[in-house]
C-alpha cells in the first residue's frame, strides 16, 4: 500500500468535509465506545480495571521473554503438525505465501480478516500473480469490491453508510435493489459461500499464539474465519511475532478482554484454538497448516522506547475513543493503521520521515490510554515521537525557526518584555487573524486577545502602589 | 543467516524490555460468579445463552429431547450430525433412520440443520466448547443455517478459566491432539453494515441448545 501519511493534513481536510463519512464514523465510534464501557465494567469498575491490568501484565511478561517464547511456540507448533516459517519483512512473507500457493497448486484464496496481511500488501501480490483472492469478512469484502483499504482495525467499513454499501453491491455485483441490511448480508452470504466451498487455500491472521501449547488463536463473529481455516485444503496464518502468549491462563484472560474492548461482547461468537492440520481419521479440516511469523520491523521496535506498542492486541478501542479519529476516520492516516495506535505504529513501521504529521494528530487528551485494554501509554509515545521529529531534523523549517526565536526571546527578562510589547502593538494593528504563515493557525480559530497590561507591568504598578501607601 | 536466526538474534541483542513490570499477585477470572453450585451454574448458563441469542430447551429425558429434535427438523429428510458416541442420547442415529431421516457426517452446505454434542458449556458466558476429532465433524456446527447442540447439565463448568484448568489437569497433550477447539457463543453475526446487527453472517442463523439433566 502506498504510504500517504505525510499528507495527513490535506487528507483530513477532505475527510471532515465528507458528510456521509462523518455520519458513519461518528455513529460507529460512539457505538463502540459505549459498548466497550458497558462490557469492560459489567462487574464493576474495580474489577474491570483489575482485568485490564492483568491483561497488560500478561502481554508485557510475554514480550519480556519474546525470543524464548518464539522458540517454544515454534517447537510446540511443529510438534502439533504446523509448518512454521519466519519472515524478516513483507517481501519474504509474500514470497512464502506464493511458494505455498505453487506447492499446493492453489487457484483460489479465501481470506479472513487480518491486519498483518494488510501490512504486507498480500492481496496485491496475489492479484499480480494471477491468483483469485477474495476477502470474506463482510466489511473487508465490501471495501475490496470498492478497491479501498480498511479504515478501522475491527470495523473496516465503519466509514460507509448503509446506502453507500447498498450502492456498491448494486454497482459491482448486480444486487437486486434493497435497503434492508439483512437482505444485503444474505446476498453476500450466498456469494461468499461459493468461495468457501471452492477455495484451495484459506488465509488468516492470528490474535494470539499460546507458546506452551503451540496453539494459533482467532476471534471472530461471522464464521468466515472458521470457514477459511476449515474448508480449504491448506491454511496459512500470517502472524506478527509479538502475538506470543506465555501460557493457557494468560490466553484465557486476553481472549476475554479483547472482545469486551473491541465490540463490547463478552465472548466473540467464535473463539478458535487451532492445533494443526486435520488428524488421521478426521473427516474435515485442512491437510496443511502453515504459520508465518512476521517480523517486518517489529524486532527494531522491540529495541526502542516504543516496545510498548508491541503489546497492542488490535482491539480498536483507542480509535473509537480518539477525538481526532472520530473526525477524520482512518483513511486520513495514510497507511494501514489509523487512530492513536496508527499514529504511533505508522512512523515506527514506515519511518518517521514518511509519517511526520501523525504524532501531531492528537490533542493528547489521554482517552486512548484510558480505554486501552493493555494500558499502552500512547500519549507518552506520541510525545516522544514529536521529540524524535525535532531531534532527527525532520521538523518544519518555519516551526524550527519559530521555536528558536521563542527560546531566544525567553532567554532574558528584557527580551521577554520587549516581545510582549511588540505582540500587543502588533495585535492592535492586525486583529485576530494572524498574517501568513501563522495565518494557517487562525484560519479556523481566533487568536486570543492579549491582556491590556502584562503581568510584569501590573506587578510593578502594585509594588509602586504598596510603597506609596 | 536465515531469517529465523536473524530475528531471534536481534531480539536478544537488545536490553530486555519490561523487566520492571510487577507480576500480578492473584489472577482473577474474567467473570466473577457469586454462586457455583450445579443448580446456580445451570441457571446462569441458560440465562447467558439466551442473552446472546440461543434458544435453550430443558428436556426431562431423551424422549423429550427427540421430540424437540423432530420439531426443529420441521419435515426435513436430511441432517448432518456427529457420531452417536458423542451425543448424549441413546441410539440417536437409529431413531432418526427409523423415522426416515438420513444423516450425513459432513456435507457441502446443502443441509439446513446440524446436530452436535459438546465437551463443555460455560456458565459465565453461555458458550459451548468442543474439540474436533473422529466423529466430531467441524462442518456440522458451521455450514447449516440451523445449529442444534445437545448437552447435559453436568457438562456445565463455571467459566473458560475453569475449563482451562481442567485441560491442564488432564494434561495438555489431550487438548493438543485435536486439530481444532472452538468456543461458540451464539449465532454467527455481523454488524459491518452501519452497526445493524444481522444474524447468520456466514454460519448458523439459529442456535438451539437442548439441555438434558
Ligand atoms: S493500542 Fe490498545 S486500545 Fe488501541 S488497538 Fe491496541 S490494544 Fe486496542
Amino acid at each position: 500500500m502506498e504510504i500517504q501519511s505525510n499528507n495527513f493534513v490535506s487528507l483530513s481536510a477532505i475527510a471532515i468535509r465528507n458528510s456521509e463519512m462523518q455520519k458513519a464514523v461518528s455513529k460507529g465510534t460512539r457505538n463502540g465506545y459505549d459498548k466497550r464501557l458497558a462490557a469492560m465494567f459489567a462487574y464493576g469498575e474495580e474489577h474491570g480495571e483489575a482485568m485490564r491490568q492483568q491483561a497488560a501484565e500478561a502481554k508485557r511478561r510475554a514480550l519480556r521473554q519474546l525470543p524464548e517464547l518464539l522458540e517454544m511456540a515454534e517447537a510446540n507448533m511443529q510438534a502439533n503438525g504446523i509448518h512454521v516459517l519466519w519472515a524478516l519483512d513483507a517481501d519474504e512473507a509474500n514470497r512464502q505465501v506464493m511458494d505455498i500457493i505453487k506447492r499446493h497448486e492453489v487457484k483460489r484464496v479465501a481470506k479472513g480478516k487480518s491486519m498483518a496481511t494488510e501490512e504486507i500488501g498480500l492481496n496485491h501480490v496475489l492479484e499480480t500473480n494471477g491468483i483469485d483472492v477474495v476477502e470474506t469478512d463482510l466489511g473487508e469484502y465490501i471495501i475490496q469490491l470498492n478497491h479501498e483499504p480498511p479504515s478501522h482495525i475491527v470495523a473496516p467499513v465503519i466509514h460507509k453508510t448503509k446506502e453507500e454499501i447498498r450502492d456498491i453491491f448494486i454497482e459491482k455485483l448486480n444486487m437486486p435493489p434493497t435497503d434492508d441490511a439483512a437482505e444485503m448480508v444474505a446476498f453476500a452470504r450466498k456469494k461468499l459461500r461459493d468461495i468457501f466451498l471452492s477455495a484451495d487455500l484459506g488465509v488468516s491472521g492470528g490474535n494470539f499464539i499460546i507458546a506452551e501449547t503451540g496453539t494459533l488463536c482467532l476471534v471472530e463473529n461471522e464464521a468466515n474465519g472458521r470457514m477459511c481455516t476449515t474448508m480449504p485444503r491448506v491454511h496459512v496464518a500470517v502472524v506478527g511475532i509479538e502475538k506470543m502468549v506465555e501460557n493457557f491462563e494468560d490466553y484465557a484472560t486476553l481472549t476475554q478482554v479483547l472482545p469486551r474492548s473491541s465490540t463490547g461482547q463478552h465472548m466473540t461468537v467464535y473463539t478458535s484454538m487451532i492445533n494443526g492440520p486435520k488428524r488421521p481419521g478426521d473427516a474435515d479440516g485442512p491437510e496443511h497448516v502453515y504459520v508465518i511469523l512476521l517480523d517486518n520491523g517489529r524486532s527494531d521496535i522491540y529495541a526502542t522506547k516504543y516496545a510498548e506498542a508491541l503489546a497492542c492486541i488490535r482491539c480498536g478501542a483507542c480509535q473509537n475513543a480518539c477525538p481526532v479519529y472520530r473526525s477524520t476516520g482512518g483513511h486520513a492516516y495514510g497507511w494501514v493503521y489509523g487512530g492513536p495506535i496508527g499514529a504511533v505504529l505508522t512512523p515506527l513501521f514506515v519511518g518517521l520521515d514518511k509519517a511526520k504529521p501523525l504524532p501531531q494528530a492528537s490533542s493528547l487528551c489521554g482517552s486512548c490510554k484510558q480505554v486501552c485494554p493493555v494500558d499502552i501509554d500512547l500519549p507518552r509515545m506520541l510525545l516522544d515521537l514529536r521529540h524524535d521529529t525535532i531531534q532527527q531534523g525532520l521538523g518544519d523549517t518555519l516551526w524550527n525557526l519559530g521555536i528558536k526565536s521563542w527560546a531566544w526571546g525567553n532567554s532574558s527578562p528584557r527580551l521577554f518584555e520587549m516581545g510582549g510589547m511588540a505582540a500587543r502593538l502588533g495585535q492592535g494593528v492586525i486583529g485576530q487573524n494572524l498574517p501568513a504563515p501563522l495565518g494557517e493557525w487562525t484560519k479556523f480559530r481566533d487568536f486570543p486577545s492579549f491582556a491590556p497590561k502584562s503581568f510584569r507591568q501590573l506587578w510593578r504598578e502594585r509594588q509602586k502602589a504598596q510603597a506609596q501607601s | 543467516m536465515n531469517s529465523r536466526n536473524t530475528i531471534l538474534k536481534k531480539l536478544r541483542a537488545t536490553q530486555t524490555p519490561f523487566t520492571d513490570v510487577a507480576p500480578i499477585e492473584q489472577r482473577r477470572n474474567m467473570v466473577p460468579l457469586a454462586e457455583t453450585t450445579p443448580d446456580a451454574l445451570t441457571q446462569r448458563f441458560i440465562a447467558e445463552a439466551e442473552k446472546i441469542g440461543c434458544r435453550v430447551y430443558a428436556a426431562e429425558d431423551a424422549a423429550a429431547a427427540f421430540e424437540r429434535v423432530f420439531a426443529l427438523l420441521n419435515g426435513d429428510k436430511q441432517i448432518s450430525a456427529w457420531d452417536d458416541a458423542f451425543l448424549p442420547m441413546p441410539e440417536f442415529s437409529e431413531t432418526l433412520k427409523t423415522a426416515g431421516i438420513e444423516i450425513t457426517a459432513s456435507d457441502n452446505g446443502q443441509v439446513r440443520l446440524g446436530i452436535t454434542g459438546i465437551d463443555a458449556g460455560l456458565a459465565s458466558t453461555g458458550s459451548l466448547i468442543f474439540s474436533s476429532g473422529h466423529g466430531k465433524y467441524r462442518t456440522v456446527s458451521l455450514l447449516p443455517t440451523v445449529y442444534v447442540a445437545i448437552m447435559t447439565t453436568n457438562q456445565i463448568v463455571a467459566d473458560f478459566e475453569t475449563w482451562v484448568a481442567l485441560q491442564k489437569e488432564r494434561g495438555l497433550d489431550q487438548f493438543r491432539q485435536s486439530s481444532n477447539t472452538v468456543i461458540i457463543s451464539g449465532p454467527s453475526k455481523t454488524a459491518d453494515i452501519a452497526q445493524e446487527l444481522i444474524l447468520g453472517a456466514h454460519g448458523p442463523k439459529e442456535v438451539h441448545i437442548i439441555l438434558l439433566p
